[in-house]
């Protein structure tokens, strides 16, 4: 058995009904669509029980009817743990994983500044990756915003 | 900073209208610092909105130029994403390529990292033999694919420049003559005395924490953490090419120093044995212009460190999101807490010693001086020379080093 | 006023101290100009020094396509030059955006902001440029001389 089956095996022992929702495209890739309100116990099984002991980046993903949020996990056997979640176009937010991986801050303060996501449980600091003067409520990564709009609106 | 050392004040008159971008805010209490707070964002292009808008080739130009040290990097890594969305099978040869230019670059990268690093100590000869040596891996790579930066190898489905057996012997004889100096500068940094004061013990960071803050590259390598892409996920030719992933334990900027030095000479084992077991073959495969739908990460491990980069595609011949996470950006958490409770003076070089955007130099640093309402913005440069004379105040300088090595000849 | 100028601008030729800022590059542009002052192409013995400061500078070096949050600090560092003063744009980004024209954060070019002297394209301009360019720049200041 391959080492993605494998943590396939153990995901879908500790989660039931997650199998289908797993994908292992090639080797040393997993992918794993996740439920919102199941995201944070599937995150600890994988940091606490699966080893996955490196963050790699968080992707911000605007989805148009939908923005996903994919959190990519490595160890040091190289596999790469991407799991993936959904949370609403209007009232985007989702809960800072600071607690677990203190380097999270700087990719989730991204996600506010691109995409407008909110983020619960960060800190206040500085703000990247735009200018201080960037326009309120210009999410430069969201599909809907072209970059004219804003420039035409700053007047320059 | 308040007593005897001069440095320059900051630039020109304050006009409150217009706010310095600070680089970086220091909370200061005598000569210790409290606290960093980095401002990033000076280079913020908007590269991944103009991917979406771009074609995929013309996505790979401007990924390319994300960073011209490790411009490589950045488009074989966009690029094996690419491919994998669309399950190109890249000829053999192709990835052969990629890997030698993969290892020049690194070798120019750290030869640059040595020379700026060097100055940011005050051992400016250092960079002048380092950058001078660097030039013959430019004139190599400008060789292989017509540039000194932003080689352009790359396309999807493989590179589009072989290399000839007559480039293959000067790539060899360039390699041999680095090998030397290299081993020089190892000596330089093993035995010089005032080299291993001056960097030991400083932008500590241990193994704990170098896994705790994610640090990526040869700044977690100098912290005994085995992690490197090349060996873990391996991409190009690295699962066939016999190399040594290059660790140390002193866990500061030393370590860093040492790993960069030896990481050298493995990059030319690398070069030579792919150079010399190139498979025979085509040097790509035709890539279609629109990419399947379908999602891939590309990772590879560029000189600073791990690149990671996240594509999705949907059908057409744009990509659908393009993300890009670069291997400074992983250890800048490291920095800010290599720095708490150390000197001002450790400040330049424990940055340096990540290897961040050269770019980090132009910025402004403001400091706080904690319990008074004092506070000052000073430039890079002046940090830089307050460092230098602070040393010299403790009896680590670099004048007599300097002057050594300006009357040495090494041929 | 006119013998000073002509004493200030000999001096400029002779050793034009430079200042060079980096306003959101990728890098290969500023490592080319490094590149020149390094021993192969050696910008020095033409008297050109890196200074760390635009009070003491003739010559402006920039390189990228103006980010955003480093065009006040272009602007700032080209009024804190005394006259005269050039400003040299380094890279296609310099001259004209390169890649990045049309990116949300970017300006395009350096001339989009300030005057621009020379215009050295190339992605980056590699050191031989560069040192053309500046060469370019000192000849102009000589052949004003000369008409003066």
């Amino acid at each position: 058995m391959t080492v993605c089956e494998n943590i396939r095996q153990q995901l879908a022992a500790r989660f039931p009904g997650i199998e289908e929702r797993v994908k292992i495209p090639r080797p040393r890739r997993i992918f794993v669509e996740a439920a919102a309100d199941e995201f944070r116990k599937i995150f600890e099984f994988a940091i606490n029980e699966l080893g996955f002991n490196h963050l790699c980046t968080i992707t911000g993903l605007d989805e148009r009817v939908n923005f996903s949020l994919i959190y990519h996990l490595a160890k040091e056997n190289g596999v790469l743990l991407n799991i993936k979640i959904s949370v609403s176009h209007d009232a985007p937010q989702a809960d800072s994983i600071i607690g677990y991986f203190p380097g999270a801050e700087i990719y989730e303060r991204e996600l506010v500044d691109l995409f407008g996501i909110q983020i619960k449980g960060l800190p206040e600091g500085l703000r990247y990756p735009l200018a201080d003067d960037w326009p309120k409520d210009e999410y430069p990564l969201r599909k809907d915003w072209k970059p004219k709009t804003a420039q035409a609106q700053e007047g320059k | 900073m308040r007593d005897s050392h001069k440095f320059k004040i900051p630039i020109g008159p304050q006009h409150p209208a217009l706010k310095e971008p600070e680089g970086f805010s220091v909370a200061l209490r005598g000569e210790k610092i409290l606290g960093v707070d980095i401002r990033l964002g000076y280079n913020h292009r908007g590269i991944e909105k103009a991917a979406e808008e771009r074609t995929y080739i013309q996505s790979l130009y401007i990924i390319e130029r994300i960073c011209g040290i490790c411009s490589h990097s950045h488009s074989t890594c966009f690029a094996q994403a690419v491919e994998e969305i669309a399950a190109l099978e890249v000829p053999k040869r192709a990835l052969y390529i990629r890997t030698v230019i993969g290892e020049l670059e690194r070798v120019h990268s750290h030869l640059l990292w040595l020379g700026v690093a060097g100055h940011e100590i005050g051992f400016d000869t250092l960079l002048m033999y380092s950058w001078r040596d660097r030039e013959i891996v430019m004139d190599i790579l400008a060789l292989l694919t017509g540039n000194r930066v932003n080689y352009g190898i790359n396309t999807y489905g493989g590179v589009k420049r072989d290399i000839s057996p007559e480039q293959a012997q000067e790539v060899l004889k360039g390699v041999d003559i680095l090998e030397e100096r290299t081993k020089y500068y190892i000596e330089i940094a093993t035995q010089e005395v005032t080299v291993i004061q001056r960097l030991s013990g400083v932008g500590v960071l241990s193994r704990e924490d170098a896994i705790r803050l994610d640090t990526v590259g040869p700044t977690a390598r100098a912290s005994g953490v085995a992690r490197d892409v090349r060996k873990d996920d391996p991409y190009s030719a690295y699962s066939e090419v016999p190399f040594n992933v290059i660790t140390d334990d002193h866990c500061d900027v030393y370590g860093r120093t040492v790993v960069r030095l030896k990481e050298l000479m493995e990059a030319y084992k690398i070069i030579r044995y792919v150079l010399k077991n190139m498979p025979e073959g085509p040097i790509a495969i035709k890539a279609p212009r629109k990419i399947p739908a379908g999602e891939a990460l590309g990772r590879y491990e560029a000189p600073r460190g791990e690149d990671v980069h996240y594509v999705k595609a949907n059908g057409t011949e744009k990509p659908e999101r393009v993300k890009v996470r670069a291997p400074t950006l992983a250890n800048l958490q490291a920095v800010k807490h290599m720095l708490k409770d150390r000197y001002l003076a450790d400040m330049p070089i424990v940055i340096a010693a990540i290897d961040p955007c050269f770019s980090c130099t132009d910025r402004m640093i403001s400091i706080d001086y904690s319990g008074s309402d004092k506070s000052e913005a000073i430039k890079w440069e002046a940090l830089r020379s307050y460092g230098i004379e602070w040393y010299r105040g403790k009896g680590i300088d670099f004048s007599k080093l300097n002057k050594e090595f300006s009357r040495r000849a090494i041929s | 006023m006119k013998t000073i100028d002509r004493v200030i601008n000999w001096s400029r030729l002779k050793s034009p101290w430079i200042i060079h800022f980096n306003t959101g590059a990728c890098n290969g542009c500023d490592i080319e100009i490094i590149a020149a002052l390094a021993p192969r192409y050696d910008l020095e013995r033409l008297g050109i020094l890196l200074k760390g400061t635009p009070r003491h500078a003739d010559v402006l070096v920039c390189s990228g396509p103006v980010t955003k949050q480093t065009e006040d600090r272009l602007v700032r560092i080209y009024e804190q030059m005394p006259q005269p003063k050039f400003v040299v744009a380094v890279g296609t980004c310099a001259c004209s955006g390169g890649v990045f024209q049309g990116c949300y954060n970017v300006k395009s070019g350096i001339n989009a902001v300030i005057p621009v002297s020379v215009f050295i394209p190339g992605c980056p301009a590699s050191p031989k440029a560069i040192l053309d360019g500046v060469i370019k720049l000192l000849a102009s200041l000589e052949m004003k001389e000369e008409k003066e």
